[in-house]
């Protein structure tokens, strides 16, 4: 089940992203969030795009060791199992997988069913339903 | 290409040494003359009593740049400090302050700038940067955990600062960059020139853009993704949370969100004080066109800061014209003082100065005071008001100095000072004032004029109690003691790196800084490192040889009148702003003169060495 984004109303703040850090890996760090806001600039136009889970269960496919598993609702990924090999953050096709220091894979859970992303997002945005556009 | 890994083991994958709650206590010192750099020690000592950012910073002129320095040389530098709370979750913590000896006042300075390049500075590992000396050819830093770099900018030389950050960002092949940069303003060393953060943000005032020129500095791009870490993160985020929720800035109603601060056009109109054709009236006919409502209608979406749950930025497209703003300073100064009721034409003289980097409130002030000339027959600079399409080219003549544009580089005080018609420069120690009338709120007057970066409207916001609150706007009385107040307080949250639109308490700010620095906090403390902070800026100035000479308005406010709307019949003499002065000084204990005595500076604890060197300088 993929976070839902109504972009059209994301001020490009970053706190989901530090709010995922913090309460994962106990830091203020959005480069280790399991979703990613960038700001797009075209010509001299200003785009937010959202990287994030979409649930597409890829990884769990191409992981050749078997860590990667759904609950039909989020992954999990088993850092006991997990080799480091990489495969999964290469085949993600948002990008918002990556290897943390110890080179076990990092993949959005949900936070277990309660994302934090959702409950720190001041303007609404994320959801785990549709949202309708403010 | 000179490429440097810094020196040290800190680099090493997974982070450094454990920091002070979420500061760093590093301060990386660049040299553009040798091109060498270093990491030198912050103490924590020095964060407990200068906090950060604008405090940091101050700490840093003071002790580095001699007082007779010339700005433009070599020897003043550039301090980029960020907040202790920069980078964690606490909103509106984001923001990043340049501190230098400014070019067109000599006053010291320090700009602030919102965006996500402060929080960027803070994940690169670093709460200030130090830039000194000047580079043999245009440059560019880059500087990331494991790097710094002076990069050669000659292929960026005229270009405006959108261009500047678009190309650095692809050279550096890394979408993540944040890039402050200068345009042809500050280049040329226009005395006026910004600083663009990422495009849209400026960090305006007192030509600190003009400062990057003079160190033949281009941008400087910065890259982090270093933990930030706090005593207790689930006290950090629980207290934050709180906070947050108790105020209300996150909510939809919060008029800061719900406008941006083009909301006070109507307010300043109402009451009378909205700067229009240089000060003259405080009304403006064509206000509509250019309020908040007006720009929310051609709103594209908000823009927040990082970690801000406000987002009071707009950005609007009308037409061919696009900008992230125009805030309401800019509206005020490039709109109704300039006779400017064309809103699609505020929007690109915003956008323009972005671009070519210049601060809109300065150019904006100057321009009124070529028009009120030429009006007046003192001098034909053949502008007058109204004349939006020609203030546009004056506005590229200004950042290229061409023609007048090289005499109105210099700003207001030095054009009058070659042209005369010193009567119509509406500046404060040559920086030109922002849009809020003095005479329709008293307070602000004295905020003007004692503001240690000349006229700005940062120091201290009394109109908010004043016209849009409780006092009486046209007193004196009570006055010195609350702006006072005010500056302490306001130079405490801005040394916290805290935005101005959270009007955020001191026993809040205490808090949270227990939360993310550590040790033990109480609102009163928070305020006197404020009162601390503004004294250790007023000294510098003092060094430099300002005083109560300096601290007065344009005399416009004295003598003349605004006709229409709450200030009418409310003269605001020049005797009654001298004897409020004097409560002011004796309220902080300061002398007659304006300046802090001696023992007022031991009481607030500032470093023995520092009021010695101050006391040998000022003759005390």
């Amino acid at each position: 089940m993929p976070l839902k984004f109504n972009l059209k109303d994301c001020t490009g703040c970053q706190l989901c992203q530090l709010a995922c850090s913090a309460s994962h890996d106990s830091v203020f760090n959005p480069v280790k969030a399991r979703l990613k806001i960038v700001h797009d600039y075209r010509g001299n136009d200003i785009h937010i795009k959202a990287a994030r889970c979409i649930f597409c269960k890829k990884c769990e496919d191409v992981c050749p060791v078997g860590a990667i598993s759904n609950n039909g609702r989020w992954m999990n990924v088993d850092h006991d199992v997990c080799i480091g090999c990489g495969k999964c953050a290469e085949t993600c096709p948002t990008g918002v997988i990556y290897l943390n220091d110890n080179k076990k894979s990092i993949i959005c859970d949900l936070c277990g069913g309660e994302p934090k992303c959702v409950e720190w997002c001041p303007k609404g945005v994320i959801s785990l339903k549709e949202v309708v556009s403010r | 290409m000179c490429r440097v890994v810094p020196e040290g083991s800190d680099f090493a994958e997974g982070g450094r040494e454990q920091m002070r709650g979420s500061f760093w206590g590093k301060k990386l010192v660049v040299d553009l003359t040798s091109g060498t750099h270093r990491v030198e020690e912050i103490p924590d000592s020095t964060a407990e009593s200068y906090l950060g950012q604008k405090g940091l910073g101050a700490r840093i002129i003071m002790e580095d740049v001699a007082p007779d320095t010339d700005p433009l040389s070599p020897e003043n530098e550039l301090v980029f400090s960020t907040g202790v709370m920069t980078g964690t979750i606490v909103s509106c913590s984001a923001k990043l302050a340049i501190s230098a000896k400014s070019p067109l006042t000599g006053t010291i300075t320090d700009g602030s700038v919102g965006g996500h390049a402060g929080a960027e500075l803070k994940y690169a590992g670093y709460d200030v940067l130090v830039i000194k000396g000047r580079a043999p050819a245009l440059s560019y830093i880059f500087l990331s955990p494991d790097r710094v770099e002076i990069r050669s900018a000659a292929a960026l030389k005229g270009l405006g600062t959108f261009e500047t950050d678009t190309k650095i960002r692809k050279e550096l092949d890394d979408e993540d960059v944040k890039v402050l940069a200068i345009g042809p303003g500050g280049e040329n060393q226009v005395l006026y020139a910004c600083v663009s953060s990422e495009r849209y943000r400026q960090l305006g005032r007192g030509g600190i853009g003009a400062v990057f020129g003079s160190k033949n500095l281009k941008a400087v791009a910065v890259r982090g993704w270093l933990d930030v870490t706090v005593p207790d993160i689930q006290a950090c985020m629980e207290t934050a949370a709180k906070f947050h929720e108790a105020d209300g800035i996150f909510r939809d109603e919060y008029e800061i969100y719900d406008q941006g601060t083009p909301v006070l056009v109507n307010l300043s109109q109402e009451w009378g004080l909205l700067p229009t054709r240089n000060f003259q009236v405080g009304r403006f006919d064509e206000y509509e066109n250019i309020n908040g409502d007006s720009f929310k209608s051609v709103r594209k979406n908000k823009k927040a800061c990082f970690s801000c749950g406000i987002a009071c930025g707009n950005y609007v497209v009308d037409g061919d014209a696009r900008v992230e703003g125009p805030e309401f300073e800019t509206i005020a100064i490039l709109g109704s003082n300039i006779g400017n009721g064309d809103r699609a034409k505020l929007i690109e003289m915003n956008s323009v100065c972005d671009d070519l980097g210049l601060d809109t409130i300065s150019t904006g002030g100057v321009l009124a005071y070529m028009m009120e000339m030429t009006e007046k027959g003192v001098h034909d600079f053949g502008i007058r008001f109204g004349e939006s399409e020609k203030a546009l080219s004056f506005i590229h003549a200004i950042a290229h100095k061409e023609g007048i544009g090289a005499d109105a580089a210099g700003g207001s005080k030095r054009m009058a000072e070659k042209y005369g018609g010193a009567e119509f420069t509406m500046q404060v120690k040559g920086q030109e004032l922002p849009g809020y009338d003095p005479r329709g709120s008293w307070g602000m007057g004295i905020g003007y004029a004692t503001a240690n970066r000349g006229g700005c409207h940062m120091s201290a916001y009394p109109i908010e109690m004043e016209a849009w609150g409780p006092l009486d706007p046209f007193t004196f009385e009570g006055k010195a003691k609350l702006v006072a107040d005010l500056q302490n307080t306001q130079a405490a949250k801005f040394s916290m790196g805290v935005c101005d639109f959270w009007p955020v308490a001191s026993d809040t700010l205490a808090e949270l800084f227990q939360v993310t620095f550590g040790g033990e906090w109480s609102g009163e403390k928070v305020e006197q490192a404020g009162e601390r902070i503004f004294n250790l800026q007023r000294m510098y100035n003092v060094m430099v040889g300002f005083d109560n000479r300096h601290d007065t308005l344009p005399q416009r406010f004295y003598k003349e009148l605004l006709k229409e709307g709450p200030p009418k019949d409310h003269p605001m003499t020049e005797e009654a702003f001298a004897t409020v002065m004097q409560e002011y000084y004796a309220y902080r204990g300061w002398d007659e003169h304006g300046r802090p005595k001696p023992e007022k500076l031991t009481e607030l604890e500032i470093e023995p060495a520092l009021i010695q060197r101050y006391r040998t300088a000022a003759g005390l």
